[in-house]
């Protein structure tokens, strides 16, 4: 499955707004999958790949805006809501709660494809960003328990004695270690693993100054 | 034995000249000095004696000495001159005759002297001479001899035999001249021996040639004549005495020598090869002609000053090669060893090529090398073959390496022997890597789930010598698995042994990605086709169907192979099986039509399901058309429309509904646009403001109606109002009637979404309302008045019950105003959904026309769409205007219990179709009440049959309740059901709410307006045990309506 494809959800109770989404959609070329409710998009068995989500507020089942908030933990795809009759309240609630834009039918098709296509571009590049943060988490995964003993020790800024000492080690074979965590991180520099330790959250454990203050 | 025929010949010639000097010696020094002295005494005598016969002594010695012709000539004269003196005595007489005779007489004497002189000499000389050619007639050699002029004297009978002349003959021999010559010499030859023997008479030298002489038998033989020609003292030349010898055989082996010689001499010339020859030192000694013209040098211009020819050998070597020559050469000379060597050498021209130089000793019989024999010959070709061999090698190497595929090789026993370099580039593993350290394959590149698979395969392959092919996931350098597929095939010798295993590998991983995923796909299609929620089958050309998808199986219960039935078409068979009878003579027809004329259709027919219930479906079909477009197939499917059919028959009858809601009359309905003009009315509103719909369709404006001091209203807060939100909110406000009278009413408007300009605004009438108001103020005042201190007492909780009223009496309205805008709310929805279905198609087609090419196929379906919303949006249009149909307003007093009874008539047949029993109990005695007899009979068949529906799942008994009873003032009428209760209490009343598939949700709604406009009440319960009870009251003295 190539980087290119993606998919627009439909999901509207009336069969003839659904149907005529999905036209505009493939008339744009974009391949769209129409759901009559709320539930039957739960529980679809959707394509992993950038999405977005045109979801009509009235619904059968569950209200629009409240899908939106049951949805909200998980990875799901950036809405464009769609109303028969929109009112302010609901459309400040949805652009609160993150929806890529709010739009009363009937709406111009400039509009829906606009906020559709900023939808998929919003989606690849959360998709990216929580690619980018697995294949962090696979590479921390990956050091053994003591190379995490060692990681925040350096990333908090002591000097090679110092985290040896912490750690009751020689220094050779703290720097051994340090040179291990390194190349399993595939940290270029050692700011490039300060800055991968923050987005990991490891926690910075042990500041050098903190430590001099102690000792003084 | 050429030497031996020398030896023979000089043997001959000796026994030759031994003989000559004892010859010469006898004859003439002796003899004559006898001779001169008998002469000279005869003379004497003849001188003294006067008379002639002394002188007969010098005529015996003439006689003796005569030699040849001279001794003929004396004979001649003696005769002569005897022969004249007998004459000259027969004619002369006398003295003269008598002289004559004496001289005839000495003549006489002097003849027979010489005849006696003849016999005389020639006596010893016969023995001597007999005795000579006896030894030449026995001498192996041919002899003769021949007068110093050349003329023949003696040839041997030995020669005249090998010639074939009568040996008896010999004279015929000595006269042999030129002529006889001619006959037994070869043409060819002479003119070369005449010119010889002409040459050898004039100088007097030996003569010796060698001729081709005819034998007797006519055979031409060589043979060799040697002659010399003896001097006497005066060194006069005697004769010429000769030999001839047969030398045939020794010329035929001479030409045979000389041919061997040269053909030898040829051969070395002609092998393509330098020859060379070397003494034992290393000079050359000879080179042939072939290495002569190469380096063009020969032998002689070698020999230079100060360089041996060797060393003048070895500068024609190239440079770098010269080193090596010399070393290996002297090495050879030195041990004796063969010499072997490949180097550069320079051609005349200067250029230098390849040559393969080969040398070995020839030793004499002691082992001492004698000689050294060479050979080399140009292998330039060869070199350059070689050395553009080792390059192609080195490319093919290159090119293996080069190629993005991995190749390998393997023995006959699956020992690894070669990968390429990609293959190492590639899966990070070297040739040792794959091996094991037994030497045999290691499958250390293949996914362990593979590895049993491939190692099976490839013991397999080598046990039986097949084709070896695996496709396996293989480790790459950076860690992953690949899909891979590997080929290996045999390379066999000629008795089929394998030699080696060559193989390939190649990364398929995106054509197993590909496939997979296309497989994937193609399974996701046929599931597709299958579980699509329509009916998909294919016809032949003629209209016989040959594929149901299983949709179509499990709707109908049987494949297309069970339809058939012997005897008729698939397609008859099919209709008169699947269709329902009503149907299946015009789908027929339809069918038969659109396979004739390759149009497709659609139409919509009942279906037989397996269960045995016909349902509608509609029916598609269109022709799949090959490239020139003739009908390949039909592709028909058919959508299960049935729950449509029903909805549309629930739509029509939720249509009767809402026309009886407008033919009810309760609220008066406005469509009016933003400019303030009204569009439509319904009678409701035009009886509420007494015009006339002329005085509409003139061109009503809510301007004209409006009283001054809602002008500034209406103007500013209103249309701001709608124009921000689309709704107003419900307002009291007051128009002018026609006649100028003011009306109060409860307004609240709503727009049609989107580009409509135009809203739709329900009015109800307050009229009664403030009249009631203004009722109860009076009797207030009144109590006021004649309770003013009762009133002054309890002021203050007085004007909190007033405040408690109002209170109420705004929430009252506010609800209702809140209601009221929801349903124009929900009105709007109704239309925007096709609008927004509309717009969105309309972008559609607009796009597909736009393209390049236009999609006019996908065009059109939107087109088509379009339309179907037009009509449907068009549908919600109409479906409001029927709201203002007017019915006449017939709230008159009746008795309840009538309309009950024919309610319940009137849903009796259809209760009895759904199994329901319908308990109806009302009181005997109760009062008339005033209502409108269609508006409650609506409301009573609404509940009945809500509460039929709600039966519908349950399997216990259906059992309706209906009672009336009179409870204080009002007539309550409940309806029960056993159904699953109510969820949503609150809600159910509220437009558009519904809790049915098919329902619209008015239906509760337009009820509580009707019960609500009678002055009752409508709400729901829970039922006494499950199911929900639905009330309503009817005051039981309500005031008619004006």
């Amino acid at each position: 499955m190539t980087t290119d494809d993606y998919i627009v959800f439909v999901v509207d109770d009336d069969a003839s707004v659904r149907e005529a989404l999905s036209e505009l959609l493939e008339s744009h070329g974009i391949s769209a999958v129409a759901y009559t409710s709320a539930g039957e998009y739960v529980r679809a068995d959707r394509p992993d790949v950038p999405a977005t989500l045109v979801l009509d507020v009235e619904l059968p089942d569950i209200n629009g805006l409240d899908l939106q908030k049951q949805i909200a933990d998980g990875d799901h795809p950036p809405i464009v809501f769609i109303t028969g009759h929109g009112d302010i309240p609901s459309s400040v609630r949805a652009i609160k709660h993150g929806a890529v834009d709010f739009l009363p039918k009937p709406f111009r098709d400039d509009d829906l494809m606009r906020a559709v296509r900023a939808g998929l571009d919003q989606d690849r590049k959360m998709r990216l960003a929580r690619a980018e943060m697995d294949a962090l988490r696979d590479r921390y995964a990956s050091l053994t328990a003591r190379e995490r003993d060692v990681l925040p020790l350096v990333v908090s800024g002591l000097l090679n004695k110092q985290a040896a000492a912490e750690l009751r080690i020689s220094e050779v074979t703290l720097q051994i270690h340090r040179r291990n965590v390194m190349k399993k991180m595939a940290a270029a520099s050692l700011a490039d693993l300060v800055r991968m330790a923050e987005k990991l959250e490891v926690p910075v454990t042990h500041s050098r100054r903190a430590r001099d203050r102690g000792e003084l | 034995m050429g030497q031996n025929i020398r030896l023979t010949e000089s043997a001959e010639t000796n026994v030759l000249r031994q003989e000559q000097p004892v010859m010469e010696t006898l004859f003439p020094q002796r003899r004559i000095i006898l001779a001169i002295v008998a002469s000279a005494v005869g003379i004497a005598v003849s001188w003294l004696m006067k008379i002639p016969f002394g002188l007969l002594a010098p005529m015996a010695a003439l006689f003796l000495f005569a030699r040849g012709r001279t001794t003929v000539l004396l004979h001649a004269a003696s005769m002569i001159a005897m022969v004249g003196f007998l004459l000259a005595a027969a004619f002369y007489g006398g003295a003269t005759q008598v002289l004559a005779v004496t001289w005839a007489a000495f003549f006489a004497l002097a003849l027979c002297i010489g005849v006696i002189a003849a016999i005389g000499a020639s006596a010893p000389l016969v023995d001597e001479a007999v005795h000579a050619i006896r030894t030449i007639e026995c001498m192996p050699v041919y002899t003769w001899s021949a007068s110093p002029d050349g003329r023949s004297t003696f040839v041997s009978s030995s020669t005249l035999s090998y010639v074939g002349l009568p040996a008896n003959e010999p004279r015929l021999f000595h006269n042999l001249d030129n002529a006889g010559w001619r006959r037994i010499v070869h043409p060819d030859d002479y003119d070369k021996i005449i010119e010889r023997r002409r040459h050898a008479l004039k100088a007097g030298v030996p003569y010796d040639a060698e001729y081709r002489l005819r034998r007797r038998d006519g055979m031409y033989r060589w043979v060799k004549s040697f002659g010399v020609a003896p001097r006497d003292d005066k060194g006069q030349i005697v004769g010429w005495y000769g030999t001839m010898i047969d030398i045939e055989e020794q010329k035929q082996a001479e030409v045979a020598l000389r041919d061997r010689e040269r053909e030898l001499s040829q051969l070395v010339d002609m092998v393509p090869s330098h020859l060379w020859r070397l003494a034992p030192n290393g000079e050359p000694i000879f080179l042939s002609k072939r290495m002569v013209d190469f380096i063009g040098i020969d032998i002689a211009q070698m020999s230079k000053p100060g360089l041996s020819r060797l060393e003048s050998l070895i500068e024609t070597i190239h440079p770098d090669d010269a080193p090596a020559f010399r070393d290996a050469l002297g090495h050879c000379l030195a041990t004796g060893q063969e010499f072997f060597l490949r180097y550069r050498l320079r051609r005349a021209d200067g250029i230098y090529r390849w040559m393969s130089s080969r040398a070995e000793p020839l030793r004499d019989k002691q082992g001492c090398v004698i000689q050294w024999y060479g050979l080399c010959h140009d292998i330039e070709d060869q070199v350059r073959a070689e050395v553009a061999l080792r390059g192609s090698e080195h490319k093919l190497r290159q090119m293996i390496d080069a190629v993005p595929t991995m190749i390998w090789s393997a023995d006959c026993n699956g020992a690894p022997t070669y990968v390429n370099r990609r293959f190492s580039d590639i899966t990070g593993a070297t040739l040792e890597d794959i091996t094991a350290p037994d030497g045999s394959l290691l499958l250390s590149v293949i996914h362990p789930d593979d590895a049993e698979g491939a190692w099976r395969a490839i013991r397999n392959a080598f046990a039986t010598g097949e084709t070896y092919v695996q496709r396996y996931r293989q480790l790459r350098a950076n860690g992953r698995y690949r899909w891979t597929e590997t080929r290996a095939e045999p390379l066999r010798d000629e008795d089929g042994a394998i030699l080696q295993w060559y193989g390939v590998s190649v990364d398929i991983d995106d054509v197993v990605t590909a496939q997979t995923a296309l497989r994937e796909r193609e399974q996701e299609l046929s599931q597709l086709v299958n579980m699509v929620p329509v009916h998909i089958s294919r016809l032949t050309t003629t209209g016989e169907p040959t594929f149901f998808n299983k949709r179509l199986i499990d709707f109908l219960g049987l494949d297309v192979t069970e339809v058939g039935e012997p005897g008729a078409s698939r397609l008859s068979a099919t209709m008169r099986t699947l269709i329902h009878p009503d149907d299946s003579a015009r789908l027929l027809e339809t069918v038969r039509h659109s396979v004739a004329t390759g149009e497709g259709y659609s139409m919509k027919y009942r279906m037989r399901r397996a269960d045995g219930v016909y349902r509608w479906v509609n029916g598609r079909s269109e022709p799949l058309r090959d490239d020139e477009g003739e009908v390949v197939q039909w592709y028909a499917i058919s959508i299960d429309i049935d729950d449509e059919m029903r909805l549309y028959k629930d739509i029509e009858e939720r249509e009767a509904k809402i026309r009886r809601l407008v033919d009810s009359d309760i609220i008066g309905i406005v469509i009016w646009d933003l400019d303030g003009l009204l569009i439509d009315a319904n009678d409701a509103f035009l009886r509420m403001i007494q015009y006339e719909r002329e005085d509409l369709q003139a061109g009503l404006r809510w301007f004209d109606m409006t009283p001054p001091e809602w002008q500034q209203v209406h103007a500013q807060d209103e249309a701001k109002e709608l124009a921000e939100t689309g709704k107003m909110q419900a307002r009291e406000k007051e128009y002018f009637r026609k006649d100028g009278s003011r009306v109060p009413v409860l307004i609240g408007a709503a727009c049609f979404e989107g580009q409509s300009r135009q809203g739709v605004a329900y009015i109800l009438d307050l009229t009664e309302r403030k009249r009631a108001e203004a009722a109860q103020l009076q009797v207030e005042e009144a109590l006021r008045s004649s309770q003013a201190q009762l009133q002054q007492l309890i002021k203050d909780e007085r004007h909190a019950q007033a405040a408690l009223q109002q209170a109420s009496d705004k929430l009252a309205k506010a609800t209702q105003a809140a209601s009221l805008a929801e349903l124009s709310a929900s009105i709007a929805h109704e239309v925007n959904q096709p609008l927004a279905a509309i717009a969105a198609n309309s972008h559609a087609c607009q796009r597909w026309l736009k393209g390049d090419p236009p999609n006019l196929e996908r065009a059109q379906l939107t087109v088509g769409r379009i339309i179907r919303d037009v009509n449907s949006a068009a549908e919600v249009v109409s479906r409001i205007r029927a709201l203002f149909k007017q019915s006449a307003d017939t709230r008159t007093n009746t008795a309840l219990s009538g309309v009950i009874a024919e309610a319940c008539n009137l849903v009796a047949e259809e209760a009895a179709r759904r199994r329901v029993r319908m308990d109806v109990e009302v009181d005997k005695d109760l009062p008339l009440i005033a209502f409108d007899r269609v508006q409650i009979q609506q409301v009573l068949i609404n509940l009945i049959r809500n509460g039929m529906d709600a039966m519908d799942a349950i399997a216990e008994e259906r059992v309706l309740e209906v009672r009336v009873r009179l409870t204080g003032n009002v007539v309550q009428t409940a309806i029960s059901d056993r159904g699953p209760g109510i969820e949503f209490p609150d809600k159910i009343f509220e437009p558009f709410f519904t809790t049915k598939e098919r329902g619209m949700g008015m239906g509760l709604a337009i009820c509580r307006s009707i019960v609500e406009s009678h002055g009752g009440r409508l709400w729901v319960e829970h039922g006494e045990l499950f199911g929900a009870k639905f009330c309503f009251t009817l005051p039981a003295e309500l005031k008619t309506v004006s």
